[in-house]
């Protein structure tokens, strides 16, 4: 399998670095929105004498520049990607070869990541300077933010792909996946840290997925956790993702039934 | 028969699609009714394919021919009927069953369109888990076989159709599959690249013994690999056998082609055969197999100076194949 993949990952970065300029406009979009709440809960913070519900002007500036790190290692594009797949007759090589459609995405994923990472990590370390951050993290942080990454990318990979199973039964998935964006929007942390928020919403973003794909990750290595509250956090992750799994392989196996391969 | 490759019994499939009706009252309705309709695609055929053979499956389109070799290869599910393709059933897709076949589409891609078809087959060589010598003698023979030198390296959104289709089926024959489904491999390709994939087919045979189950909707691609072909229309299978009694049994004529020196549309030729077609210098006759060389000679002796040219050849495979077609019922299956 490492054959494959290392075989895959050649491929697909020399298909990538046609696309290099789309890859860094991607890169710089998904920069910008956290980059807006960043700039207005810093300036709310200031506004209200330095600090909101116990996050100064630095510790906002340090929970976004974490979340866009984490929002662009997490991110996952399955769900929009399988119904043109599926549209254009493109999935039925894939599911005639001897490996699993999931492992294209995979290296597909982690070839845009491999190649973004290090000019989103200048621009990154731009903003850190400019808005002058606050960590306040340890290096047991730092250690539990492998696994709580790792576990981030694998469910919001794994939920993509559950929406894109959708696309066996119906022929629109883009709907479905707007209305993920926008609960993710929600519930996820992004609009602020979700200790700002009322305790009700505080109990749905914790019963979602979307707090522990782009939250908990963000949480952790920005430091100001506790061990037991991280650890707690990553068993969550641990038990959507199991969800996820085991949702994608019913739906997967029903999808596959239903599958007509239209145009294949 | 050998021990069949291929072993189809009764195999349906039932396509259940969303009937739209027209208007807009229908279209308000249909936002909370859906209406289902069910088609079949193909009405339960059975047949047997022995290792090493080439066998045409004809059909118009919407007969059910792709649907059937999508269900053979295993991308999809059939409604009912049992296939046993290698000794596996097709649509449960093992790694073990996958690795021994191989369905190359005329219309579609399996190459990444962005790099040359050299990297994808290195792609292809892990995923097969293909051993580097085998690799290397099977690139190599496919390379002479497909004189593919010049475009290995070339990124495939560069090539031409033809030059596409080449390295389509170097990238589908890599592992060496025991069965290939090929449907339309010849489709959209000049005359020239048509004649060049049929013989490479036929030597892929040859040399390797694997299967081939083949659609076309060229008749010189099936007259020249095909001595067995399997008509289907409407998902029900109207012939199973050879494709040389096909055609004695469907058009029992030859057919007599004269050129006349002279114009003379009011010669009649009607003694010498069923007049098909003519105008003043040309005319078609259609004769009893048996009795076209006597006819002919006749036509040569006694239209003396009279006759330009003469030519006597079989009835297009188009026209049997045809009214196979229109006639809609099974026809007692004869052996290749």
């Amino acid at each position: 399998m490492i054959r494959i993949y290392r075989q895959l990952f050649t491929a697909q970065f020399q298909a990538a670095a046609q696309y290099r300029i789309q890859f860094l406009l991607w890169m710089l979009f998904s920069v910008i929105r956290p980059t807006i709440f960043m700039a207005a809960w810093v300036a709310v913070a200031a506004a209200q004498g330095g600090s909101v519900g116990g996050y100064s002007v630095a510790d906002f500036a340090g929970y976004y520049i974490v979340m866009t790190l984490v929002g662009h290692l997490t991110a996952a594009w399955n769900s929009f990607e399988f119904e043109f797949e599926i549209r254009q007759g493109r999935l039925s090589p894939k599911l005639l070869r001897p490996l699993h459609p999931l492992h294209y995405a995979i290296v597909e994923n982690q070839v845009f990541k491999f190649s973004t990472l290090p000019p989103l990590a200048i621009v990154l370390a731009i903003l850190a300077l400019t808005f002058q951050v606050h960590f306040a993290t340890e290096w047991w942080h730092v250690v539990l933010f492998v696994p709580a990454i790792v576990l981030a990318w694998a469910l919001s990979f794994m939920l993509g792909w559950v929406v894109a199973t959708a696309a066996f039964w119906l022929q629109r998935v883009q709907t479905v996946n707007t209305l993920l964006q926008r609960t993710s929007f929600i519930f996820a942390g992004q609009i602020a840290p979700i200790a700002l928020m009322p305790a009700a919403l505080q109990a749905i973003c914790y019963a979602l997925p979307f707090y522990y794909i782009l939250g908990v990750p963000t949480e952790i290595l920005r430091g100001g956790v506790s061990f037991e509250r991280a650890v707690a956090l990553i068993v969550g992750q641990a038990i959507w993702l199991g969800v996820c799994w085991a949702a994608f392989l019913v739906a997967w196996r029903r999808g596959l039934r239903q599958f007509s391969a239209v145009g294949a | 028969m050998n021990d069949p490759v291929v072993r189809v019994r009764d195999l349906r499939k039932v396509y259940r699609v969303n009937e739209r009706q027209t208007g807009f009252g229908a279209t308000v309705t249909s936002l909370f009714r859906r209406k289902f309709k069910e088609v079949p695609a193909v009405g339960g055929i059975t047949f047997d394919i022995a290792p090493g053979e080439i066998v045409g499956f004809l059909g118009p389109n919407g007969a059910g021919k792709t649907t059937t070799l999508k269900m053979l290869s295993g991308l999809l599910y059939p409604t009912s009927g049992e296939a046993i393709v290698n000794g596996d059933i097709p649509w449960r897709r093992r790694d073990e069953f996958l690795k021994t076949i191989t369905l190359l589409m005329g219309n579609r891609s399996q190459l990444v369109w962005d790099i040359p078809a050299a990297d994808s087959f290195l792609v292809l060589k892990e995923i097969y888990t293909i051993p580097d010598a085998q690799y290397g003698a099977t690139l190599d023979e496919l390379t002479a076989l497909l004189e593919l030198e010049p475009l290995l390296h070339k990124p495939v959104r560069g090539l031409s159709l033809g030059e596409r289709m080449k390295v389509e089926f170097a990238a589908g024959l890599l592992h060496s599959p025991r069965i290939a489904f090929l449907d339309e491999p010849t489709l959209g390709l000049d005359v020239s690249m048509q004649a060049r994939i049929r013989a490479f087919v036929a030597e892929y045979n040859r040399r390797s013994g694997a299967t081939i189950l083949l659609t076309s909707h060229y008749m010189d691609d099936v007259v020249a690999l095909c001595r067995r072909v399997i008509v289907i229309h409407h998902g029900v299978l109207l012939y199973d056998g050879a494709l040389a009694d096909l055609a004695e049994r469907m058009a029992p004529y030859k057919r007599i082609s004269v050129t006349l020196t002279t114009a003379s549309s009011a010669r009649d030729l009607s003694s010498y055969g069923e007049v098909a077609s003519r105008d003043e210098y040309h005319a078609t006759l259609h004769v009893p197999r048996r009795e076209a060389p006597e006819r002919t000679a006749r036509l040569v002796r006694e239209l003396g100076d009279g006759l330009a040219d003469i030519s006597v050849e079989d009835p297009p495979i188009e026209e049997v194949i045809d009214k196979v077609f229109t006639s809609e019922r099974p026809l007692e299956a004869v052996p290749a």
